[in-house]
């Protein structure tokens, strides 16, 4: 090769190279514990497509921070008690296939998702619907089977455009939503790029399912966010990072100790108000949660509007001895009960503490971690004696007709400690009838009442949001349920710098 | 001198530990939340773990699930690999065309991945634990006895012995085995180090001992988590298996020097 063609290779390469790398550095990268499995939004059960799919379409419906539906898409208006009429706002966007979002769109998706045959997991919180109809291009109605006020906190599904539906589009692979953001490419499982319409801005979203791998990611500028699914220590270590910076927030997502009430030994209340006084939940969050989780009294934090303040089960391990004690039991003839949990390792951690809490009481504890699919399957089973697990992303009290009413065992329901209670199926019953929010308010208190005497469940804390970001972005903002949202507001420090240095050149 | 004494203090130590581990498990499964991820220093000599468990008791404990297992499979392999291979070298014939080719099979895996998927289908534990590692671990004693049965049987005392109508399992055992017993030692002692290491590497994976009971590779596997803010719960364990499979090396090569009667000639 003659020299000239040799250095105009080199120089070729090296303006490639250059160009690649500049490209690369625009580009903001978010870590993920778990990949997304499923962005079509009719059939994403997992945390994660969820949160994904929150930003690639939009809803009619969603919440204000006291968990009150406000309006997202539309507007509406309550003609009836069983007739309500949505109206699509200036909020509604654009398909990716260039449409305009639509009263249609609208009615397709939800009658898509109602129609028995698609077998929806969402199909049970629309049961409600008795009919839709098109009023014109802006306006839908909503016929109910009865009256409900809490009607609009339901209408959480992701709107999808009626033309691809009626064409059997693969919305799993290739969502067409009219969301802040569009999927660009999906090159493999744990790794998704997004383009913010906005601005362009480009967004990969990696999957990183080492919690240490992913700190270091982030310390290294491989990725320039993450959030939760961190150990409390690897948050502190974070922390400690002058290049980092770490953010906080109160979560609301629930973990609670649940009992089997079939079961012969956890089906005692004296039982189960001992294990809730020998657990130090203070404690427990104080030291191995590092403070970033808020102690639990109901399934509603104190923020919801349904949430009702409830004197705390204290911990006072006398009074737990106490209770085992008028039960017969004592140190030489122990309570032995088996404890499920997932194999999550800070789930087993802490499984560990509240083992040896419960000892020191006299409560000697076969702690069984499983795999999320035996451990899940047993639970619903009715095949445990207690168990810890968590809710997440409780928006409306109607989930405690879901867990605790009597004709709601799985796989009908999530009443899996089989709870049977004519108290609290009355409530419910009365709290679905009425249709003045303040009076079903006043319902679902006396339900978290008399819950609380009956301990099915033992409350023990809320976690709290966590989010660390790295030196090149801004702006990001944490979601108390751990959505993504933030992304549509982030912005890249060094675009800012690069458009500076630019215009001091063309200067 | 150190060239014994070092492996020796060492394995010593490692023997004690395993035999007076039962005397501090109370306090290596005691929960202290006040002294999470405490680093080494005055309260602890090798600092506390995630859920502030003191971690030298820890690996006190750990030894006797060091111990039991890399003493209990190498003696059950030995046992078996020894019996499997001197059937094979003497007998020779179609039971030992049969027999190597098993031994092939069993080659033929890499060792440690059939002993996870063995683990993985019997459930954890350390009788198991035992049995899985043991099931590829007897190989290497049955081809190097028959390797050396081959060469021995050809010897004139053993010869002489067939020519007196010694009875053959008297030929096996006062003819043969004596003459095995330095070369097997020798693999033992490897066998062991290795063995530490395997009961280690499925522990650290989940197929050994369970919590709360402690082991040198699910000490590791804890501390994994914690290894930017608290590396000493993966260093500490991570010495203890070195030490104790580098003595152990060390002590094999020795005996191997030791017994080797060629290179004293």
């Amino acid at each position: 090769m003659p020299r000239g063609g040799l250095l105009t290779a080199l120089l070729l390469s090296c303006l490639l190279i250059g160009g690649c790398q500049e490209q690369e550095t625009e580009v903001i990268r978010m870590g993920l514990a778990n990949a997304p499995l499923n962005l079509d939004p009719r059939f994403a059960t997992d945390a994660t497509s969820e949160r994904v799919n929150r930003l690639l379409y939009q809803r009619l419906v969603e919440f204000d921070p006291n968990s009150m539906p406000k309006p997202g898409i539309a507007n509406w208006q309550a003609i009836t008690p069983v007739h309500y009429r949505f109206t699509l706002n200036d909020q509604a966007g654009v398909f990716g296939n260039g449409e305009k979002l639509n009263a249609r769109d609208v009615v397709t998706t939800y009658r898509q998702v109602l129609d028995p045959a698609l077998g929806s997991p969402k199909q049970a919180s629309l049961e409600l619907i008795a009919s839709m109809e098109v009023i014109d291009e802006q306006r839908v109605d909503f016929h109910l089977k009865r009256p409900d006020p809490l009607f609009p906190a339901y209408l959480t599904l992701d709107i999808l455009p009626a033309e691809q539906i009626e064409r059997a589009h693969d919305f799993a692979r290739e969502p067409v939503g009219s969301g802040a953001f569009d999927l660009i490419a999906w090159p493999q499982t744990g790794e998704l790029h997004l383009q913010r319409r906005s601005d362009g801005q480009v967004f990969q979203l990696i999957a990183v399912n080492n919690p240490t791998v992913r700190a270091l990611k982030l310390l290294r500028n491989e990725i320039d966010l993450l959030q939760n699914d961190l150990s409390p220590e690897l948050i502190g270590y974070l922390r400690r990072q002058p290049a980092l910076r770490v953010e906080q927030q109160p979560g609301s997502n629930y973990s609670y100790i649940g009992f089997n009430l079939q079961d012969p030994l956890t089906g005692e209340l004296e039982v189960r108000q001992a294990i809730a006084h020998a657990i130090d939940r203070q404690a427990i969050i104080r030291w191995v949660m590092q403070g970033a989780a808020r102690q639990a009294e109901s399934l509603f934090p104190p923020e919801h509007w349904a949430s009702y303040q409830l004197t705390s089960h204290e911990y006072n391990p006398e009074k737990a001895r106490k209770l085992l004690a008028e039960l017969g039991y004592s140190d030489s003839k122990p309570l032995r009960l088996t404890y499920k949990t997932s194999s999550d390792p800070f789930r087993i951690r802490l499984a560990t503490v509240i083992q040896s809490q419960l000892k020191a009481v006299g409560i000697e504890i076969d702690l069984r971690s499983y795999d999320w699919g035996t451990f899940f399957g047993d639970i619903k089973q009715g095949n445990f004696q207690l168990y810890s697990l968590s809710w997440v992303g409780i928006r409306t009290p109607d989930i405690y007709r879901d867990i605790f009413a009597s004709d709601a065992l799985p796989p009908s329901g999530a009443n899996r400690g089989r709870y049977v209670s004519n108290t609290v199926d009355q409530l419910l019953n009365r709290a679905e009838q009425t249709d003045k929010l303040s009076t079903q308010a006043e319902l679902y208190h006396q339900i978290a009442a008399e819950l609380h005497r009956d301990l099915p469940y033992i409350p023990l804390w809320y976690e709290d949001q966590l989010s660390a970001q790295g030196s090149r972005i801004s702006g990001y903002q944490l979601m108390s349920d751990g959505n993504y949202d933030g992304l549509a507001e982030v912005k890249l420090k060094r675009a800012l710098d690069g458009d500076h240095v630019q215009s001091t050149t063309a200067n | 001198m150190i060239r014994y004494w070092f492996p020796l203090g060492v394995l010593a130590l490692w023997a004690v530990a395993a035999i007076t581990g039962g005397w501090v498990v109370d306090s290596a499964n005691q929960i202290d939340l006040q002294r999470i991820l405490m680093r080494p220093g005055d309260l602890g000599l090798m600092g506390y773990d995630d859920l502030g468990r003191p971690i030298l008791q820890r690996i006190w404990v750990g030894a006797q699930v060091s111990l039991l297992v890399s003493f209990g499979v190498v003696s059950l392999s030995l046992l078996i690999g020894t019996a499997v291979g001197l059937c094979a070298g003497y007998q020779g014939g179609w039971l030992d065309l049969i027999l190597v080719r098993i031994m092939d099979v069993f080659l033929a895996f890499p060792g440690i991945l059939l002993a996870i998927a063995l683990a993985g289908v019997m459930g954890p534990g350390v009788d198991n634990l035992i049995i899985a590692l043991s099931a590829v671990g007897w190989v290497g004693f049955a081809r190097l006895t028959r390797g050396q049965v081959l060469s021995l049987k050809q010897r004139d005392h053993v010869t002489a012995a067939v020519a007196l109508g010694t009875p053959r399992h008297l030929i096996l055992l006062r003819h043969l085995l004596p003459l095995l017993s330095a070369p097997l030692i020798v693999e033992a002692t490897f066998g062991m180090a290795g063995m530490v290491i395997a009961e280690a590497g499925l522990s650290f994976l989940g197929l050994g001992i369970q919590p709360p009971d402690a082991s040198w590779g699910s000490l590791i596997r804890d501390g994994a988590s914690y290894m930017l803010m608290a590396p000493h719960m993966v260093l500490a364990p991570g010495v203890a298996i070195m030490l104790v499979v580098l003595s152990l090396n060390m002590l094999g090569d020795r005996l191997r020097d030791r017994l080797d009667h060629r290179s004293h000639s």
